[in-house]
């Protein structure tokens, strides 16, 4: 669905008791469309092949793109927030039908490949399934441009990751965090390179920014968009009040 | 059907024709018969180091087997550890040569060997600092084509075919020289 300007939300159901049990874990994906030549799309976050519930989830998101008239074989650039494998599992079987660049966090890639890959180990160890993904490129902090006219900040928001990033569109006010901030809530921070400390200084920095829309990584429990800058306002005095002294 | 006089000998008559010729064994058949059967032992010695088995325990896990087999323990274990030494992976490197030490007490093999490592490092390097910034500026034009630029986008150079190339022809050049050492370690 289209939420503002190019940008398109896939989210993943979650909101209720009942669609989470239903549906499993996924994370919400997010395209931009038309950002690149030849029409091609960005598409962030593009979540699992399948996860633990057996649900399809590719499936589903090339459905939802579908309804929006969007092919997954045009889109010309997956980005990952983060390396936990709900976000990036499908990155590599989108590549293959459509020919996608993928990237993801540098600070991410380099904490799966410490030591060998012992920090992917740690996460299969914890349950978690570990599809590979072969970047093209890294994210670092900076300047994103795509195509003629549309650019982007790449900002570094550790917390729930090492090398977590969130994608901040400064033209439409729109935020993608990944797994920063829910409706209500944060990411978790007990996954290997998870830092409370590190979280809140990330949730701090990013309520400075100018932002209409919070596109966020999970519906869990709770809307998957945050839309205008009073119940953006209200949503981070919220973590404030209740969450960080959790965390 | 053959004929009545061949006889079709049991599983147990096999056996005992084949210790029978045991007896007949020199003592230095015997004696390699003997060591053949500690290689497994040797071996499992190796694997527990490789899993994280502490370097100061290596002398405990010898000490478990009996005095006359320790010897060949050893040089199984060694000829095991040498195998598993890896071009690119220096920390693990560095913990086997020292295992190799300890059991061979051979710091001539070890220090050919870590003259050869260093030497892939330093070759890498080379390499890195000759191709790098041309493999990148390639990388980035690549990505600009496909509408991709800005100061927050770093290309993966060592994903990039011509550097897995470039990777692939030192290894296969230092490798030889890995088995050569090996090799020379391992003759009597």
């Amino acid at each position: 669905m289209n939420i503002v300007d190019r940008f398109y939300a896939y989210l993943w159901p979650g909101v209720t008791t009942r669609e989470m049990q239903v549906y499993g874990n996924n994370c919400n994906s997010y395209l931009v469309a038309n950002a690149l030549p030849k029409n091609k799309h960005v598409l962030v976050d593009p979540g699992m092949v399948t996860n633990e519930a057996r649900q399809k989830c590719l499936e589903r998101l090339i459905a939802g793109m579908a309804k929006d008239g969007f092919r997954i074989e045009d889109v010309g650039v997956i980005l990952n927030t983060h390396a936990h494998p709900d976000h990036y599992g499908a990155s590599e079987e989108i590549r293959k039908r459509s020919g996608a660049q993928v990237a993801i966090g540098k600070g991410d890639d380099d904490f799966l490949k410490l030591a060998d890959g012992e920090a992917a180990q740690m996460l299969k160890q914890m349950g978690f399934e570990m599809p590979e993904i072969h970047p093209d490129f890294y994210l670092t902090e900076g300047e994103l441009r795509l195509g003629p006219d549309l650019a982007a900040r790449i900002i570094l928001t550790p917390g729930h990751s090492q090398g977590h990033i969130a994608i901040y569109w400064p033209d439409s006010k729109v935020f993608m965090g990944g797994d920063l901030i829910f409706y209500g809530s944060t990411g978790r921070v007990d996954i290997p390179g998870g830092s409370a400390r590190a979280l809140k200084e990330s949730i701090e920095m990013v309520a400075q920014l100018d932002i209409e829309y919070i596109l966020t990584g999970h519906q869990y429990g709770s809307p998957g968009i945050i839309k205008g800058k009073d119940e953006i306002k209200r949503n981070f005095e919220s973590i404030r009040a209740n969450i960080y002294p959790y965390l | 059907m053959s004929g009545e006089n061949d006889k079709v000998k049991s599983a147990f008559e096999i056996a005992m024709e084949r210790v029978q010729k045991l007896g007949s064994l020199s003592d230095e058949e015997k004696r390699k018969l003997k060591e053949e059967e500690l290689g497994p032992a040797g071996k499992a010695l190796a694997d527990r180091y490789l899993s994280g088995l502490p370097l100061r325990d290596l002398d405990i896990e010898l000490g478990r087997h009996a005095e006359a087999d320790r010897s060949a323990v050893r040089r199984y274990a060694v000829s095991h550890l040498l195998e598993a030494i890896d071009l690119g992976n220096t920390q693990e490197d560095d913990r086997i040569l020292s295992a190799i030490e300890h059991l061979s007490g051979d710091s001539g093999l070890v220090g050919r060997i870590k003259d050869i490592l260093k030497d892939y490092r330093k070759a890498i390097e080379e390499a890195r600092q000759k191709n790098w910034g041309r493999l990148e500026a390639a990388e980035r034009n690549e990505l600009a084509i496909r509408g991709v630029s800005g100061s927050a986008v770093e290309p993966a150079v060592e994903a990039s075919a011509e550097w897995l190339q470039i990777r692939s022809d030192l290894d296969l050049d230092f490798l030889k020289r890995l088995a050569d050492a090996r090799g020379n370690a391992n003759r009597p």
